[in-house]
């Protein structure tokens, strides 16, 4: 849930918008207030524009259900408190960090997947859609046309489109 | 015509805990807004991330998990 979280702050739609409290079956009173409370902020954050937030909440299912995260999140015990493979062993603040960037990574993979999934687009159109910097998309592009997920459809005078891909 | 914006909430409960505590809260007659729609889990655990996504592109306008 941390990680859902984090997710929705990088893709702008704010972390307040999911709350998790712990409410015990005889504090119907804290239950109240909690729901007041978050009565309150939701009020105050106003309605949630659907239209706007479109791609991002697409691309952060998709980064939520990619591979690495999940394998990430399945291997949290194994990887903190046992070792992996290598005998190596990461402590808690390391293994956030690296979900934090896996997380990252494979959310701005998902948004230019999400871009390519219509049509095809070049590199400039897509930053212009989702709004990263055209270095950064041609490196997350790479790595999905390595796995396959995005491919080369053709060019536009000199300049390559790339379309996405169904694995 | 504009009317006040009133958030709509989805709650999901685990059926132990917050929603035996939110049946509580009805029987003790504590007031709390009508803004959340509730879904009884049998653990706040099995809520899958996917879900809350799914909660939001179905327009509501915030989350709320409770165990």
């Amino acid at each position: 849930m941390e990680i859902v979280g984090d997710l929705l702050d990088i893709s702008g739609i704010g972390r307040d918008r999911m709350q998790l409290r712990w409410v015990s079956a005889a504090e119907g009173q804290l239950f109240a207030r909690y729901v007041t409370e978050f009565s309150d902020i939701t009020r105050e954050m106003g309605p949630f524009d659907l239209d706007k937030f479109a791609i991002p909440l697409a691309a952060v299912e998709q980064t939520l259900n990619s591979p690495r995260i999940r394998w990430l999140l399945g291997l949290t015990k194994q990887l903190t408190e046992r070792e992996n493979v290598y005998h190596e062993k990461l402590d808690a603040d390391d293994y956030k960090e690296l979900l934090r960037k896996a997380t990252k990574e494979e959310y701005e993979k998902a948004l230019i997947a999400v871009a390519i999934k219509e049509r095809p687009c070049s590199v400039g159109e897509i930053s212009e859609k989702i709004g990263l910097p055209v270095y950064t998309i041609s490196l997350r592009l790479n790595e999905l046309e390595k796995n396959g997920l995005a491919e080369l459809s053709g060019y536009d005078g000199s300049t390559p489109k790339f379309m996405g891909q169904n694995a | 015509m504009s009317e006040p914006f009133e958030p709509k909430i989805l709650a999901f409960l685990c059926n132990w805990c917050a929603y035996a505590g939110a049946d509580l809260a009805g029987v003790s007659r504590f007031q709390y807004p009508p803004t959340i729609r509730t879904i009884r889990v049998m653990c706040s655990g099995r809520v899958d991330p996917g879900w809350v996504v799914n909660g939001l592109k179905s327009g509501f306008d915030s989350v709320f998990v409770s165990g």
